[in-house]
């Protein structure tokens, strides 16, 4: 290309005057440039950044990033900025948005984004609760902080090891327990007063953000169940149908699984379901005593 | 990256200063330390502002008592997690104790002060009960922080650190009800003198 220009420029010097500018601009050609063989700036223009609308509201994110393949490298936060204006309402609509649009390495549990499977539990501001319930606060000067779920083990970025979570779920044996066949060969019946027993406890869909704040939960949390498990376990004591109620009991009869609570009750306070772990477990502690 | 460095940087400085000098230059203004250093390692002077040696020196003291461990997952992810063997004396009966106490001594603290009279029974019941209370809170203390797992030593040194405790102010009060003016008497001298 560079030689045809040359050529071509030649090839104008040589063209007679009465020719009209235009039409022997056919090519990208510098003009002005004879005398000093640099170009002004008054002839130039300069490429911007495309301006921000007016009514455009720019928020910063930082979020907590680690990578397992780069073991070595100390965890760090990673800030981001989005225009609201052009987000959805959740903080999960603006970490969805962060990795399509602008770091496809980010890496989040999601999964339903209503609030119903629990997968996007993570520490919003300062708080344990679900990415897809919590609105972006629509303060622009404050910067939100995503962390992981406090005090677990990390898989990577914001998406916590669970493991011994559900191990515990595991170990209480939600399930119904029974040692008599139905009465009518069927199915075990219940009062409606018997299952309103069951309101407040059955829709715990175990995003561990309540046992993840509780101080107890992590200093002890190798034997010490946690909110989110003892709820269910009392789920299955409360249970009118359930039969071994007392071997659950039993099996919470030491220090550490059940005693170990302290009525701190950050669990009922971040429960992003609104329920009361709390509660459930004071409950097992009167139904235990003499 | 930038602390370790800072650390590398002090304790190159430390060993190639006099032991005399290294000591008073961190109180010392910057400029006359750097001046000394110019000669030495020009390099260390130029990366670490004087402020930031002695932030570096103040920051290496900091240290979790008890750092995160690597993760283990006992059995494999499927086996569920195991429960310590049954003990109602440490489960139900050991709640069920320690709540009786607690509400015990919320008369038992009132009494003595709302009749005005001093009766040596009541004083006994009310040293007896805070002793108990306050044994079981430690307690409590020592099984929250001090994981039998990973320190049973330390563990088994704070529990008869704790029951040794226990009897020593046991005796003590004992021999201040006995020989002295009695519990109940001794808090009103304090808050009327």
């Amino acid at each position: 290309m560079a030689a045809l220009r040359t050529t071509s420029r030649l090839f104008a010097a040589s063209r007679p005057a009465f020719k009209s500018q235009i039409r022997t601009r056919t090519m990208a050609t510098i003009t002005g440039t004879a005398k000093s063989g640099v170009v002004a700036p008054s002839e130039t223009t300069t490429i911007k950044e495309p301006a921000a609308d007016a009514d455009s509201k720019i928020k910063t994110f930082h979020i907590y990033r680690w990578n397992p393949d780069e073991p070595s490298t100390k965890p760090r936060m990673q800030s981001y900025t989005l225009d609201l204006t052009k987000t959805g309402p959740m903080m999960l609509d603006a970490l969805i948005r962060i990795k399509n649009e602008v770091d496809p390495t980010l890496t989040f549990r999601r999964s339903c984004r209503e609030g119903i499977c629990g997968s996007c539990a993570m520490n919003i501001d300062g708080v344990n609760t679900l990415a897809c319930l919590c609105r972006i606060p629509t303060d622009v000067k404050a910067e939100s902080k995503i962390y992981p779920l406090p005090h677990t083990y990390v898989v990577k970025d914001i998406v916590p090891d669970l493991t011994q979570f559900y191990k515990q779920y595991k170990s209480i044996k939600p399930y119904l327990q029974k040692n008599t066949p139905a009465p009518d060969g069927k199915e075990y019946l219940q009062s409606k007063e018997e299952r309103k027993k069951l309101d407040g406890l059955y829709e715990c869909i175990l995003c561990a953000c309540c046992s993840t704040s509780c101080p107890s939960y992590w200093w002890n949390s190798e034997e010490y169940l946690g909110p989110a498990v003892l709820m269910q376990s009392y789920r299955w004591l409360a249970d009118s149908r359930d039969e071994h109620t007392e071997e659950r009991k039993a099996q919470l009869d030491n220090s550490m699984s059940l005693y170990r609570c302290h009525t701190i009750l950050n669990c009922s306070r971040t429960c992003p379901k609104g329920l009361n772990p709390g509660y459930a477990i004071a409950e097992i502690k009167k139904s235990m005593a003499l | 990256m930038l602390r370790q460095s800072c650390l590398k940087a002090v304790s190159k400085q430390a060993f190639s200063t006099k032991p005399t000098s290294t000591l008073p230059a961190i109180n010392k203004p910057a400029a006359s330390v750097l001046s000394k250093q110019v000669a030495r390692n020009a390099f260390a002077k130029s990366a670490l502002p004087g402020s930031m040696r002695v932030a570096a020196f103040h920051a290496s003291g900091r240290q979790a008592i008890l750092p995160a461990l690597p993760q283990v997952i006992d059995g494999t992810a499927n086996d569920a997690a195991k429960f310590p063997p049954p003990h109602p004396s440490h489960g139900s009966y050991h709640w069920t104790f320690e709540r009786a106490i607690s509400v015990g001594l919320v008369p038992l603290t009132i009494a003595p002060f709302a009749a005005g009279s001093l009766n040596p029974l009541t004083d006994a019941l009310l040293c007896a009960t805070i002793l108990i209370h306050s044994h079981i809170g430690f307690e409590s203390i020592i099984t929250d922080y001090v994981p039998n797992k990973r320190l049973p030593k330390t563990r088994k040194a704070f529990d008869w650190g704790l029951k040794l405790a226990t009897v020593v102010v046991g005796v003590g009060l004992y021999e201040f009800e006995t020989n002295d003016v009695g519990l109940t008497e001794g808090i009103k001298k304090i808050w009327t003198a």
